[in-house]
């Protein structure tokens, strides 16, 4: 079992074929970064990190993401602490200062970096070892990344490999990345041991739907090629309702996640309280437990456009979208 | 094992950085979050509506580099009876951004003169249109006179009062390169003193001739009018008793460019005479006592009239009797009664009493201009393919001169500027909120999106306001005549054009609906008019189109 999950999870992250090639297990053996390889990140990392190019998309899509997270913290702080914690919060520049945020999936860095820059300790974490290298060459070049006291940090690791570890995380996301792995089931219960009680999920992914088959795959990749072709597969995209009930029915083990031989538990029930106990008509969770956000790109502004909560149901989520879920204090 | 594989290839970035950035850095290289080339009014103010921003303020480094002394324009100051001839009309919307960004306090009010209306009117037929800002709902003013001097001066204090602000003056960029790598380096601006300034972002607000925008690689297209803009102070008698102060800005259109006169005080306004460069050289260097003439003629004398006159300077009547004879024997020949306010050399017009009937049409009489405050430059259109660098040339964003020159018509060079600023300033504070890097192309999108179709908007507008006015051709005078006298008389369309020139800012959008909705009434209601008119219209449009095309064709 445990090996079997460490085997699935190290495809997590070669989302992109230019990468795929590079792909290296996680559980090969690591060495300290040289000059040479210096080079040869930086020539990569013009793929990851130019904004002209084949990310193009995906470089227009973080502002949203990172107004979302900043919107779902706030709105938090203010049902736990009210309106005047939640405005101090707001004023603060380092709208995440003091918080541990784990970003899966980290590829190029470009959530991350984002993070960081909100005063977040960062560890971006990627199965891929040459996305770490890309993502490493391209902060150190930002000083404000590089000397604020190491608060993002890079490794070349899978989300099950830090779930033996004991650190978690006030916020964890995984962006574009569940539709990718083979294991979704896994993937998830690895991602939710990692936040800490009271702490918050974010994920984003692409819904199962007609529209989403025919924007995400036949239009983006093989019409207007603002895609690489091959970069996503229809039958791995995920409903939010399949979200929902995974975390209407998941309790997660008591005990310490430091211990290995907790992983056989997961997903079985222990705990006495489930991510999210209640929904309403349609399926919808309750506000304060978890969220569905549909995402838009708009082409004629180049950006993309959050949804309301109102718009249908499922918050507009016909194709990308956002997914929020909070751990419970007391889970 | 694999815990441990793991373990080793964490990197933490500290240690690493050192190593990586000492072989392009050097003792003399600063990091910086915003260079801003250019110490210009565009320049300052965007450093100073960063610094305005608490967020902005906190966490970014900003640099402005200038190659010339700002600590004259600090300590400027001039007689209150004497005004520099360079002065700008700060609209509502832009006067609002300053008073926002904490700047409009710093100007000195008392050399600042409102404008509560506008005469515009056509050299050749004498169709007149006149905005009133009592024609917008809830605004006292349309904009405001103000020497540009007193703007920089007012920038520079307020960014002295906030050291946040690294103000490098009498300095030259040398050179901007591109750190050594790939393109995800940093500009890297080279100074005259010795220093290296690495950017995130580099700003080019250096001007029509930007440095930033050449090493941005971004192409700009334009051309130059085959005119100058004369400018000059104006001395003249203040208003009297019977009439309305000195607020209202006029404007002749006459063919060889606009003549225009903005007041700044009771007894004093400023001249923009723009014309063909020949003529310009003459005007500026004409004896003493010559100009005066010139300009009161210009407002009032038919064109035939002034083609005279022109010739008659050309040809070397230069001295101010012999101009003055000529103007006087013009103003005779077109029956101009000396009682009337359209003479000026044969005026006895006197300064006190009832003054003529149309006397408010037109400009007070010239009696002196300023000393040493004439002057001339070349006009011209031209505006950058982007705004934002890309590739080699990423990290760099063009605001004010640098991407844009506007003929000075409606007077919308330094609010299209200040517009810029104001929305790049916005777009920057947002991007701070939301993690992204400010150098970045995305973190920048939403600036070059807002500004550069409005820009494109009006200065197109403006650029075509000029070539229809330059024309001589019956239809087209005949055509924009009857335009301009329709829309005179469709006060709400006449409100909605001055709000989209940037008067009334504080509107909300309901109001502007309310208008669009009266303007259409308004409309209604002169439907009869236009059908009379119509095919008459339809025969001048016609031609002015078969104009535009041999314009375009011959320069082809």
């Amino acid at each position: 079992m445990f090996s079997s999950v460490q085997r699935q999870t190290a495809r997590l992250s070669h989302f992109f074929p230019q990468n795929a090639r590079r792909f290296q297990s996680a559980a090969a053996t690591s060495s300290t970064v040289n000059a040479a390889e210096i080079a040869h990140f930086s020539r990569l990392s013009s793929t990851w990190w130019d904004e002209r190019g084949e990310l193009a998309m995906l470089h227009r899509m973080n502002p949203v993401r990172v107004r979302y997270i900043r919107e779902k913290l706030l709105e938090s702080t203010f049902e736990d602490h009210g309106e005047d914690a939640r405005r101090e919060m707001e004023s603060r520049r380092e709208v995440l200062k003091g918080m541990d945020v784990l970003d899966v999936g980290c590829g190029g860095g470009l959530l991350s970096e984002s993070l960081a820059r909100l005063g977040a300790r960062t560890l971006g974490i990627d199965a891929s070892e040459s996305n770490v290298g890309i993502a490493l060459t391209h902060a150190s070049v930002d000083p404000q990344l590089s000397s604020s006291g190491n608060s993002l940090e890079y490794r070349h690791a899978s989300a099950e490999q830090l779930v033996k570890e004991p650190k978690q995380f006030d916020v964890v996301c995984s962006m574009e990345v569940i539709e990718h792995v083979d294991n979704p089931l896994a993937f998830l219960s690895a991602c939710a041991q990692l936040v800490k009680p009271g702490g918050h999920l974010f994920l984003s992914t692409i819904a199962r739907t007609p529209l989403s088959y025919f924007l995400t795959i036949l239009a983006a990749e093989h019409i207007l090629r603002e895609v690489a072709v091959g970069t996503h597969t229809y039958s791995k995209f995920i409903d939010p309702s399949e979200l929902i009930s995974f975390f209407q029915s998941y309790r997660p083990s008591a005990s310490s996640p430091s211990t290995p031989t907790d992983l056989g538990d997961m997903g079985s029930g222990a705990s006495p309280r489930p991510w999210i106990t209640r929904t309403y008509a349609h399926g919808l969770p309750t506000r304060l437990e978890a969220e569905v956000r549909g995402i838009v790109y708009i082409p004629w502004t180049g950006e993309w456009k959050l949804m309301s909560r109102s718009s249908t149901p499922w918050g507009a989520a016909q194709c990308n979208y956002l997914f929020w879920v909070r751990r419970p204090m007391d889970s | 094992m694999v815990v441990f594989a793991a373990r080793r290839s964490l990197a933490r970035l500290g240690c690493r950085q050192r190593a990586f950035l000492r072989y392009f850095s050097s003792e003399h290289t600063r990091d910086n979050d915003v260079v801003i080339v250019g110490g210009g009014p565009a320049g300052l103010a965007l450093a100073a509506a960063l610094v305005s921003n608490p967020a902005a303020k906190e966490s970014l480094k900003i640099v402005l580099i200038e190659a010339g002394d700002l600590s004259k324009i600090q300590d400027w100051g001039m007689p209150s009876d004497a005004y520099s001839n360079r002065v700008s009309s700060i609209t509502d919307a832009s006067q609002h951004f300053l008073k926002r960004i904490g700047v409009w306090d710093y100007v000195e009010h008392a050399r600042t003169n409102p404008v509560h209306q506008m005469q515009v009117w056509d050299g050749i037929s004498g169709a007149r249109i006149t905005f009133d800002a009592s024609e917008i709902p809830e605004s006292s003013e349309m904009a405001r006179m103000t020497e540009n001097l007193n703007l920089q001066r007012a920038l520079l204090r307020k960014l002295s009062d906030t050291p946040n602000v690294q103000v490098i003056q009498s300095v030259k960029v040398e050179s901007i390169e591109r750190e050594a790598g790939d393109t995800n380096h940093w500009p890297l601006v080279h100074l005259s003193n010795g220093l290296t300034l690495r950017a995130r972002l580099l700003v080019g607000a250096d001007g029509f001739n930007s440095p930033v925008r050449s090493f941005a690689g971004i192409s700009s297209y334009g051309w130059s009018y085959d005119t100058q803009a004369v400018v000059a102070t104006l001395n003249h008698a203040s208003r009297g008793p019977f009439q309305a102060p000195n607020n209202t800005a006029y404007q002749r259109f006459l063919p060889t460019g606009p003549i225009a006169f903005l007041p700044l005080s009771p007894g004093i306004s400023s001249l923009v005479w723009s014309t063909k460069p020949h003529l310009a050289t003459v005007l500026s260097k004409s004896s003493p006592g010559v100009l005066e003439q010139l300009i009161n003629a210009a407002f009032r004398l038919p064109e035939t009239s002034l083609q005279y006159i022109y010739k008659r300077l050309l040809e070397g009547a230069t001295s101010s009797e012999e101009i003055k004879g000529e103007i006087a024997f013009r103003e005779r020949s077109d029956g101009i009664s000396s009682h009337s306010a359209y003479a000026s050399a044969t005026s006895m017009v006197s300064k006190g009493g009832i003054p003529p009937d149309d006397a408010d049409a037109l400009p007070p009489l010239v009696t002196s201009i300023q000393p040493s405050t004439i002057a001339s430059f070349p006009l011209r259109y031209n505006h950058a393919e982007s705004y934002l660098g890309e590739g080699a040339g990423s990290r760099t964003v063009l605001v004010g001169d640098a991407a844009h020159t506007v003929h000075p018509l409606a007077g919308q060079g330094l609010n299209l500027g200040l517009g810029d600023v104001d929305a790049l300033s916005r777009c920057i504070a947002q991007a701070l909120t939301q993690g992204s890097d400010i150098g970045s192309y995305t973190a920048l999108m939403p600036y070059a999106r807002e500004r550069y179709f409005e820009n494109h908007k009006v200065m197109s507008a403006v650029d075509k306001l000029h070539k229809v006015y330059s024309s001589t051709a019956q239809p087209v005078v005949w055509a924009r005549s009857v335009g301009i006298e329709v829309i005179n008389e469709l006060d709400s369309v006449k409100a909605a054009l001055m709000i989209n020139a940037g008067a009334g800012s504080q509107l909300q959008n309901a109001s502007g609906w309310d208008l669009l909705a009266k303007s259409i009434e308004n409309l209604a209601g002169f439907t009869n008019t236009s059908k009379m008119i119509g095919s008459t219209v339809g025969a001048g449009i016609q031609e002015l189109a078969k104009n535009a095309g041999q314009r375009i064709f011959g320069r082809l």
